[in-house]
């Protein structure tokens, strides 16, 4: 098994009787119904797998049952049914003191609201994972300082966490979770509550840091954007299930039913879209076969929506997208990214 | 609606819980007592303004130079009032109660916490503890805890557990739960999550917790004072019995310097060990700049001025302490040998005057006297209890009535000392037509339709309203205000100054006629009955126990002109001088104490009663019952009295004990028969052989003597059960026999008591646990267990002793009968045997009905003791 992370038909019902109300789900049975009985189901047959280095982001408004799958990922809540293997290994059939073990060594979490302790500094809030797994002070110490760093809070180990700011905070949190060497990193709407300069900072200096370490991430968010942002793939989830799983183009350009189209309509394209998604790939053949070879703008499939708008308006010309073999693959129209920055309905016809 | 009777169930339960489970209660008893004796011997022992130096340290350390310094000058002042003792005494009973509570209420605080069940079962029980009245649980504590110390922790901690409950509970519930989510998520057990996340940040809640329940334990320890835990309480208790608005305000403020040091030394305590807290002061500090009035030394600095204050005053203690404290009492008159008895009273005039003239009287014949005040209600109770040995202020049959039917059968009436005592309604002399109880008629509206009333639950009010009134039809018109004695006298001062009309419930004696003049109502139809005998009451037992004093208190008698003398004479002196005003009292009255307690004077053998000691060992009990038993048939008084082995041989050399029959010589106990010897006279074996040893249950295999003993200790956890410390056979055993075999390094030998030790043989013997106890034959243990006897192979415990008779020397020639009778006395094995056995089978205090039964199997038995 080569997926880092796999999540089989889980289930969390919270109520009475939960058991039961997981097979009246399998049968069929709606959620609504069962709020009616006073029931609550938050996550309904949420499969999915997570492969190493990925960052696989889970979005969904408030009460989407986002942060109650987050918890089962590492056993803080138990399914009420269904499996998660970890390495190959089933976390749901693992005592409490296994578990606690996986937790202190192999995977952490990084919180909406930081929970730093307020009674600890800086530096032994980093290094408080390291403690729980029983690492000696010396090497707490050197390894808390190189997370703390890596986070960019050097020479900050000695201050109280309410000294800093929400955003400097949120880095002593990252560089707890990232002192313990985990290879699975729980990311709990960490940037919500930071303004949305800070946030920005925080995504880039996310994906700055994955490019060195390459962890394998769970980032739970509410906002769309930022799932775009920082996610290779997406899940939205809606009512306690995934709806849909995919890349952010995926979503964007293929939304699985309405709930999720309309929750794209606000994304800015311009970010997200590459010339892969907006391309007319009715147009093949050689390079040659266009006719303007000379001056013709070209992209390849990975680039930006919005380097092709340049483009685009520097020529009467659709640009042409090339791959590495410098195959034409598709031809974008200037009328075709204006579409695609309008109204979706208007580029997909 | 029928009648639930509740009522009849609690008492049920504590009559039940009275029966079967007072070993619980002695067992707490024991706890409570031992760590306030504990605390209160340290607060008690510096030189107060030592002890207040370290007391300013402290919150020098914690506050800052100004409160330190306030610190200082409120102790002194505490000390100034005179008050030190009293505020340490109420204090070490408030840190009692405060160890004790939190040593509850933190756990169950952190249980509640974590388990909504258990904070939803807690919580009303709580709210009971808190609500339900002191009183109601005040007066009951004394019956399972008896009066003092104990009774006061119980009511106290009942009051006080709450608050700190709750708040462990709070602070921990309050701890954001996202902290504690991230302490699970990185993998920390629940344990550490209490300890490392929950517990500190929950801190600064839980020391606000203990705050209150210091600050509830104060408030609570001063309405202890009535339960007689004494201290700053008793004061307060004090001094409102007798309208004494000063000595009460002076207790009330110790009581307030005490509560405010424990406030802000508790609440500085809370920031100093919560990591936050210590923060916030840090922050706080550097913003303010250094100031000398808010500087604080560091903790070193702290900890070495409290050690050399404390070093400064243990030395002091140890060598300015106990001198002239004790003064001697002459020889003869010596009749007490420092033994300990307690009164206690009514704060009613009589009974302060007659209890603090006896204090006198049996502290110049050598009793140590302890004088509490209760109220009637405790004080019957703490009488009933045997917690307190009599009281002078008994007002029978009337007044009193309805304790008396409840404890009259566990107390005795030693008889009246007073007899002219009344009750009636009073009315100032100024309401010129108001003479008897039929003038009230129709003159309600003059007096607002009141009577002004004492204590509902006291007798004179319950005749007052149910007999009185209705005798003279006043019963529509009046309406009787229950209020309490000092209200009313209060209510009196108040009226009588204004020359407002007023009509009061009072008794005769009192002062108040004194203060005010005022008329006794005419009670033509004898309504109010004849009036009450002041009568002295004593526990059951007492006067057995104590045949001298309970002569005296018999034969007591004070007439109107001597009470009332001593009355004006006590009031004149001031409170807190009671006794002084007593002295000054009796040499105005010359040869009073010798008509009051005489001292008797030998006279012909059967006369006077033979003072005998017993110690509570099995033999003692049944020769010392047998010899009783049989000279009583033969016209002597036996007074017998239980004593540790030192005082018998001190009394009996001092003459004022006659007679033991217990004396193991030549060796257990050789070391008091050479020191007293010269005075004392030997009167001959009754019992022999005897032997010492340390004796093993049968079951433990391969342990016959001393030798096999070596290298076994891990198999008896190192442990040699022992007696009383300082008794023969244990330093025996401890510097000879253990050397001797080469087990002293091996063995310990746990300093304990015969029964501590025959307790803990019955229980390993139950379980079939090694174990070995130091014992002595002939012991009835041997009959009811299969025991090894160790094999003395080098006879270090020495020869046996025998058994013998000793007595004063002066003895054969007061008692020459006697001595010939005691001489000619020998028992056999199985005759003491048998004996002891039927002493046990009847079980404590039934032993002479044992020896009765006994001498009908053996009706020889008493020509032999005394052939005539």
């Amino acid at each position: 098994m080569s997926s880092r992370l796999e999540a089989e038909q889980l289930y969390k019902v919270f109520g009475r009787r939960p058991g039961e109300a997981v097979e009246r789900l399998r049968e069929g049975a709606d959620r609504e119904g069962l709020r009616a009985e006073g029931t609550t189901a938050a996550v309904i047959d949420a499969s999915f797998t997570v492969e190493p280095g990925q960052i696989f982001v889970v979005m969904g408004l408030s009460g989407s049952g986002k942060s109650t799958l987050l918890r089962m990922l590492n056993g803080l809540l138990e399914p009420t049914a269904g499996h998660v293997r970890f390495d190959g290994q089933d976390l749901t059939a693992l005592s409490d003191r296994e578990l606690r073990a996986v937790r202190a060594k192999k995977i952490s979490m990084v919180f909406q609201h930081f929970a730093l302790f307020p009674h600890r500094s800086v530096l032994e809030n980093a290094a408080y994972g390291l403690a729980v797994q029983g690492v000696a002070k010396a090497e707490r110490i050197e390894r808390a300082t190189e997370a703390l760093e890596l986070c960019g809070l050097k020479g900050w180990e000695k201050s109280w966490p309410d000294e800093l700011s929400g955003g400097m905070q949120q880095r002593v949190g990252l560089a707890r979770a990232l002192a313990t060497d985990a290879d699975l990193l729980l990311m709990d709407e960490s940037f919500s509550a930071l303004d949305p300069l800070i946030r920005r900072d925080m995504q880039d200096q996310l994906l700055q840091l994955q490019q060195t370490l390459k962890k394998t991430i769970v980032f739970i968010t509410h906002d769309l954007n930022e799932a775009m942002r920082l996610g290779d793939r997406i899940a939205v989830m809606r009512d306690g299930r995934i709806v849909q799983i995919g890349s952010a183009e995926d979503i964007l350009v293929r939304p699985a039913d309405d709930y999720v189209a309309s929750f794209t309509k606000d994304v800015d394209r311009s970010r997200v879209l590459t010339a892969s998604a907006v391309m007319d790939t009715d147009v093949r053949g050689d390079e040659a076969d266009c006719g303007c070879a000379s001056d013709c703008e070209t992209a390849t499939p990975d680039t930006p929506f919005t380097e092709l708008c340049a483009m685009s308006a520097r020529s009467t010309h659709p640009v042409a997208v090339l791959d590495e073999h410098r195959k034409l693959v598709g031809v974008v129209p200037q009328q075709r990214l204006l579409g695609f920055l309008g109204d979706a309905e208007v580029a997909h016809a | 609606m029928p009648r639930i009777p509740l009522g009849d169930w609690v008492n049920d339960t504590v009559d039940w819980l009275l029966d079967h489970v007072s070993w619980l209660f002695d067992f707490l008893k024991t706890v409570f007592t031992g760590t306030y004796d504990g605390i209160d011997a340290v607060l008690q022992a510096p030189q107060p303004l030592l002890l207040a130096g370290i007391f300013a340290v402290i919150a020098f350390w914690l506050r800052g130079t100004l409160a330190g310094l306030l610190t200082f000058a409120g102790f002194a002042f505490i000390d100034s009032l005179e008050l030190w003792e009293d505020a340490m005494t109420t204090l070490s009973l408030v840190l009692v109660a405060t160890i004790i509570a939190l040593v509850i209420a933190v756990p169950v605080g952190i249980w509640a916490a974590r388990s909504n069940r258990v904070s939803g079962l807690v919580r009303p029980v709580l709210d009971f503890m808190q609500t339900l009245p002191a009183m109601i649980y005040l007066i009951p504590a004394i019956l399972f805890f008896g009066t003092g110390a104990s009774a006061g922790i119980v009511a106290t901690l009942i009051f006080a557990l709450a608050p700190g409950v709750r708040m462990t509970e709070l602070g921990i519930r309050q701890v954001d739960k996202e902290l504690v989510e991230a302490a699970e998520a990185f993998g920390t057990s629940p344990r550490d999550t209490l300890l490392r996340v929950q517990l500190p940040l929950a801190l600064p809640t839980v020391m606000a917790g203990v705050n209150q329940v210091i600050m509830l334990g104060l408030s609570m320890a001063a309405i202890a004072g009535m339960v007689g835990t004494g201290g700053l309480g008793g004061d307060v208790n004090e001094a409102i019995g007798q309208l004494n608005v000063g000595l009460g305000s002076e207790a009330g403020v110790a009581i307030v310097i005490l509560a405010i040091y424990l406030d802000r030394m508790t609440s500085a305590l809370g920031t100093q060990v919560s990591p936050l807290g210590r923060r916030a002061a840090a922050k706080a500090r550097t913003t303010q700049g250094l100031r000398i009035w808010s500087y604080r030394p560091r903790p070193q600095i702290a900890v070495i001025g409290v050690v050399v204050l404390a070093l400064v005053a243990g030395g002091m203690g140890i060598f300015g302490g106990t001198s002239g404290e004790a003064t001697a009492v002459a020889g003869s008159k010596d009749v007490g040998q420092g033994k300990k008895i307690s009164i206690g009273y009514v704060p009613w005039d009589d009974g302060v005057a007659s209890t603090f003239l006896w204090k006198e009287i049996l502290e110049e014949r050598g009793y140590q006297v302890d004088a509490k005040q209760f109220d009637a209600g405790p004080l019957y109770t703490s009488l009933a209890s045997g917690n307190a040995d009599f009281m002078t202020g008994a007002w029978l049959p009337t007044t009193h009535e309805q304790y008396w039917k409840k404890y009259g059968d566990k107390l005795d009436d030693l008889g009246a000392w007073y007899d002219k005592t009344s009750l009636e309604l009073s009315v100032p002399s100024y309401m010129k037509d108001i003479n008897s109880l039929a003038d009230l008629k129709g003159k309600a509206s003059q007096f607002g339709g009141n009577i002004t009333g004492i204590e509902s639950s006291a007798g004179e009010m319950a005749l007052l309203k149910s007999k009185v009134l209705k005798a003279y039809g006043l019963d529509k018109e009046y309406k009787v205000v229950d209020s309490s004695t000092p209200a009313m006298l209060a209510e009196l001062k108040r009226a009588y100054a204004q020359k407002d009309p007023i009509v009061v419930t009072l008794w005769s004696p009192h002062w108040a006629y004194n203060d005010y003049d005022l008329k006794k109502l005419k009670d033509p139809k004898g309504a109010w009955g004849s009036g009450d005998g002041i009568h002295t009451v004593a526990r059951k037992g007492f006067a057995e126990e104590n045949p001298v004093v309970g002569q005296w208190l018999k034969g007591f008698k004070l007439d109107e002109k001597q009470l009332t003398g001593l009355e004006a004479e006590i009031n004149k002196a001031g409170k807190g001088k009671q006794q002084d005003a007593v002295r000054t009292w009796l040499k105005q009255h010359p040869g009073l104490v010798d008509k009051l307690a005489p001292v008797q004077k030998a006279a012909a053998e059967t006369k006077r009663p033979v003072n005998v000691a017993w110690f509570p060992w099995d033999e003692d009990i049944a020769v010392t019952y047998l010899w009783k038993n049989v000279l009583e048939k033969r016209g002597y008084r036996l007074n017998l009295k239980q004593m540790d082995v030192g005082p018998v041989y001190t009394g009996l050399a001092s003459g004022d004990l006659d007679l033991n029959f217990d004396a193991w010589l030549p060796y257990a106990q050789k070391n008091y028969w050479d020191k007293s010897k010269d005075r004392l006279a030997d009167l001959g074996t009754w019992y022999e052989p005897t032997s010492l040893e340390v004796a093993v249950p049968s079951y433990v295999k391969g342990v016959k003597s001393y030798e096999d003993l070596k290298g076994k200790a891990s198999q008896f956890d190192g442990k040699i059960i022992g007696i009383e410390p300082g008794t023969g056979e244990m330093n025996l055993l401890k510097n000879k026999v253990l050397p001797g075999y080469g087990l002293d390094k091996e063995y310990d030998v746990v300093d304990g008591s015969t029964p501590a030790m025959l307790a803990e043989l019955k229980r390993a013997y139950a379980k079939k646990q090694p174990v070995a106890v130091v014992l002595w034959s002939p012991h009835w243990a041997y009959s009811q267990y299969g025991l090894t006897k160790l094999k003395d192979d080098k006879k270090l415990f020495g020869e046996g002793n025998t058994i013998r008779t000793i007595a004063n020397e002066k003895f054969p020639s007061q008692y020459p009968q006697l001595t010939k009778w005691i001489k000619g006395f020998h028992m056999s094995e199985k005759e003491l045997g048998t004996l002891e056995s039927e002493i046990n089978s009847y079980g404590q205090g039934h032993e002479e009905q044992a020896v009765a039964a006994w001498l009908k199997e053996h009706p020889e038995m008493v020509g032999r003791m005394t052939p005539s």
